[in-house]
């Protein structure tokens, strides 16, 4: 024990202090907080997080950790040298600690050790990297691994300068404290390769000729001797040690209060997720996690149509999450989101970016007038009996063509049909749901699931993604089966109970966000379509489709910019030389007609234009266009 | 005294230099395509909400930007937030903006609080 504090008193010189005192601030900031959202988390998560602890998941977890926060798989696959660069710090620092401990637990014997002796392991020891100590070169795999960082930090700087060839056309507009704690970040390793250098250049001159450091260190604190003498080098040689130690101890204390805060968060982030705990439409603690784990990578920014298409820069999901992280959040950033999901699909963290988007337009919801849509009770003006409902949803409503299609359909396969809004109904409640206001949105959900209870249906279908979102995932009709109209008319060509004939025609099917991204219905839209004609294959289909500018989540765009994002994404479509536009959402179908350079069609009009249903319509008889 | 029946109304001029016309401008600067609104009605008449009741989101607007906050808290509240009002409309006015934030308006002044 003596031995060990003696060992440490005469290992030390004050330069240590900055790097020490930010070290522990850091560490106290980081656990106080992790610690205080842990608590604040509701109780049926900190449940779940202590009943799947000892379960596969957390291997998972781990597993996940190393591809993710130290070697950036999800980044790689998006681009190979931003993924190079974003491991290269990651990985390269994490081993520069891991590495640096073992040296010197092995040099000095003794596994106890503060940790600004490995830190500054070559300004206590410099002469270990010549002993190869216990045959092992650690000074080699030291210089090699900072010569890692370094190169990581080239390219962060070329980043700025040429984003495009790491595969990003925008980056991301940080803070002005996001950017000084980035350039001391940028400083730590240069100063640590100069503080080796010097140190090694130094000792490397006195009585005997050693070879202290290694390729990097070596050569370059040669070079310094060479080019200032062993007396500039000496008086350098504190100073270079006291720069290394500030930036560093300026780094760690600026952390927690900066985008660097990912660096730690990232890990409970990806153990609370692997145990199933995600924000959700109400805000929880779970979310201050989510907000720390963006390292505001900017990988966001590209998808942005609002951002490529009508050219708005600050409203894409970094921004978004710096100021809300920051206290700094507007509506007008809060509303500007279509919520179509591509970022939430690009995200190399996986973060929530839908819901967290919503929740934050939930917080602000004040209390619910007790009389609000009090005047719902009475309004059923539905028509038909039969045991399949369709619910239309507003937006049809304003497609005549969509609903006669669909009445045709309904005809040409004998089902009886009840026909919830046709004369006019009720809205499903997600555009309320959309801009906050959950709990106004939950009476007009209660009304309809009465209203569907009361013509005790069995089945619903609705031609609107919108509605069907919001049927699927809060209405609770576990006795009702809930169709998108595509699934309903493949069912019924399917059983034989419609026949379409096909044809030739080249189409362009266009994924709405809601029904592919929000419900992952890619399937049936184009297995549907395929019968009737030809489905060309585009780069943005899926879930890399684009928003045709109209989703109902955004509250500020304007006319201008939703058809500048609309004439986009139809041209795109268009391109391949498709005879028709079509879409399965009348939301979707409306934006596009305007400046589509190709006619719009619902997935709908499609079948029912080309529908057998007597002889005339055969092949033959029949002109389809 | 005897009541034979007979009020005299209460007098329906609208005085707008009396009004509180700083909402309305706040409303504008917001939204400034409302400027081009040509009171077609068209999204009256599609309006989800004004099939069930009389809600009128065309007499609503043009009473917040004349300053007669009366009743306009409760009556807005009627909205569905649906979109084909915005759907419809010829001059491209986001008529979801504008309830919203008639809406905000309205409530940052405590005096209009469900009226």
């Amino acid at each position: 024990m003596n031995e060990m504090m003696e060992s440490v008193n005469t290992n030390f010189d004050p330069f240590v202090l900055p790097f020490s005192i930010g070290l522990v601030f850091l560490f106290g900031v980081v656990l106080y907080r992790y610690f205080k959202w842990f608590f604040e988390l509701p109780f049926s998560a900190r449940f779940q997080f202590g009943k799947k602890i000892f379960s596969w998941r957390t291997l998972n977890a781990v597993r996940e950790c190393i591809e993710e926060c130290l070697i950036h798989k999800s980044v790689w696959r998006r681009n190979p040298l931003l993924g190079y660069m974003h491991m290269s710090f990651a990985l390269g620092w994490f081993l520069l600690i891991v590495v640096g401990k073992l040296e010197t637990s092995a040099y000095i014997g003794d596994l106890v050790n503060p940790p600004y002796l490995h830190v500054f392991f070559r300004f206590f020891y410099p002469e270990e990297s010549f002993s190869f100590h216990r045959g092992f070169n650690f000074a080699f795999l030291m210089d090699f691994l900072l010569i890692f960082v370094l190169s990581g930090l080239l390219l962060a700087i070329f980043k700025r300068v040429q984003s495009r060839v790491l595969g990003m056309k925008k980056t991301t507009k940080h803070t002005t404290g996001d950017r000084v704690a980035m350039s001391v970040l940028w400083l730590i390793f240069p100063a640590r390769l100069l503080s080796e250098s010097i140190t090694c250049g130094l000792y490397q001159a006195e009585p005997l000729p050693t070879w202290l450091g290694n390729f990097m260190t070596h050569g370059l604190g040669e070079g310094l001797r060479h080019a200032f003498g062993v007396e500039t080098l000496a008086y350098l040689e504190l100073p270079a040690w006291w720069l290394y130690s500030i930036a560093l101890g300026v780094f760690f204390a600026a952390m927690p209060y900066s985008r660097y805060m990912h660096i730690f968060t990232e890990i409970p982030y990806i153990f609370l997720k692997n145990y199933g705990i995600r924000s959700t439409e109400e805000p929880t603690s779970m979310d201050h996690f989510q907000l720390q784990a963006c390292s505001c990578c900017g990988i966001c920014i590209d998808p942005c149509q609002l951002q490529s298409a009508a050219g708005i820069g600050n409203v894409q999901s970094v921004y978004f999450i710096r100021d809300r992280r920051y206290g700094m959040l507007t509506d007008a950033v809060t509303d500007n989101c279509l919520m179509c999901g591509r970022c939430e699909v690009k995200c190399p963290v996986h973060l929530d970016l839908m819901n967290l988007r919503q929740n934050s337009r939930t917080a602000r919801e004040g209390e619910l007038a007790h009389n609000r849509y009090g005047y719902l009770y009475g309004a059923d003006r539905s028509q038909g009996n039969g045991k399949i409902g369709y619910f239309a949803g507003c937006m049809t409503l304003l497609q005549p063509a969509v609903l006669e299609s669909m009445r045709k359909i309904f005809e040409a396969s004998s089902d009886r049909v009840w026909w919830a809004d046709k004369e006019g109904g009720v809205c499903c409640g997600r555009p309320l749901k959309l801009s906050g206001e959950l709990q106004a949105a939950r009476r007009l959900m209660d009304y309809n699931v009465e209203l569907f209870r009361k013509h005790e249906i069995t089945t619903l279908v609705t031609s609107c993604p919108i509605c069907l979102k919001i049927f699927k995932e809060d209405y609770g009709l576990e006795d009702i089966e809930v169709l998108h109209h595509s699934q309903y008319i493949l069912r019924r060509i399917e059983e034989a109970k419609l026949t379409v004939v096909g044809t030739d025609t080249q189409l362009a099917y266009h994924d709405p966000c809601e029904l592919g991204r929000g419900l992952k219905i890619y399937k049936e839209p184009r297995k549907l379509l395929s019968k009737v004609a030809f489905v060309q294959k585009f780069k943005q289909a899926k879930k890399n489709a684009l928003c045709c500018g109209g989703s109902l989540a955004n509250l500020q765009l304007s006319a201008p910019q939703q058809r500048a994002i609309a004439a986009d994404a139809a041209r795109i479509y268009a391109q391949k030389g498709a005879e028709l536009l079509v879409t399965a959402c009348p939301q979707c179908k409306d934006s596009f007609k305007r400046d589509s350079p190709i006619p719009v069609r619902d997935l709908a009009e499609v079948i029912a234009e080309r529908l057998v249903v007597s002889k005339r319509d055969l092949p033959e008889n029949i002109g389809v266009s | 005294m005897k009541n034979w029946g007979y009020t005299i109304s209460k007098p329906r001029v609208i005085d707008l230099n009396a009004n509180d016309r700083e909402k309305s401008g706040a409303l504008q600067a917001v939204e400034p395509y409302l400027r081009s609104c040509i009171g077609c009605g068209n999204c009256t008449a599609t309006c989800t909400a004004g099939t069930i009741t009389s809600f009128n989101i065309r007499k609503l607007q043009t009473l917040f930007r004349r300053g007669e906050f009366e009743g306009l808290r409760a009556e807005i509240d009627k909205c569905m937030l649906c979109g084909k009002c915005r759907m419809v409309c010829p001059r491209g006015i986001n008529t979801r903006k504008m309830i919203v934030t008639i809406k905000r308006l309205l409530d940052q002044n405590p005096k209009n609080d469900r009226l």
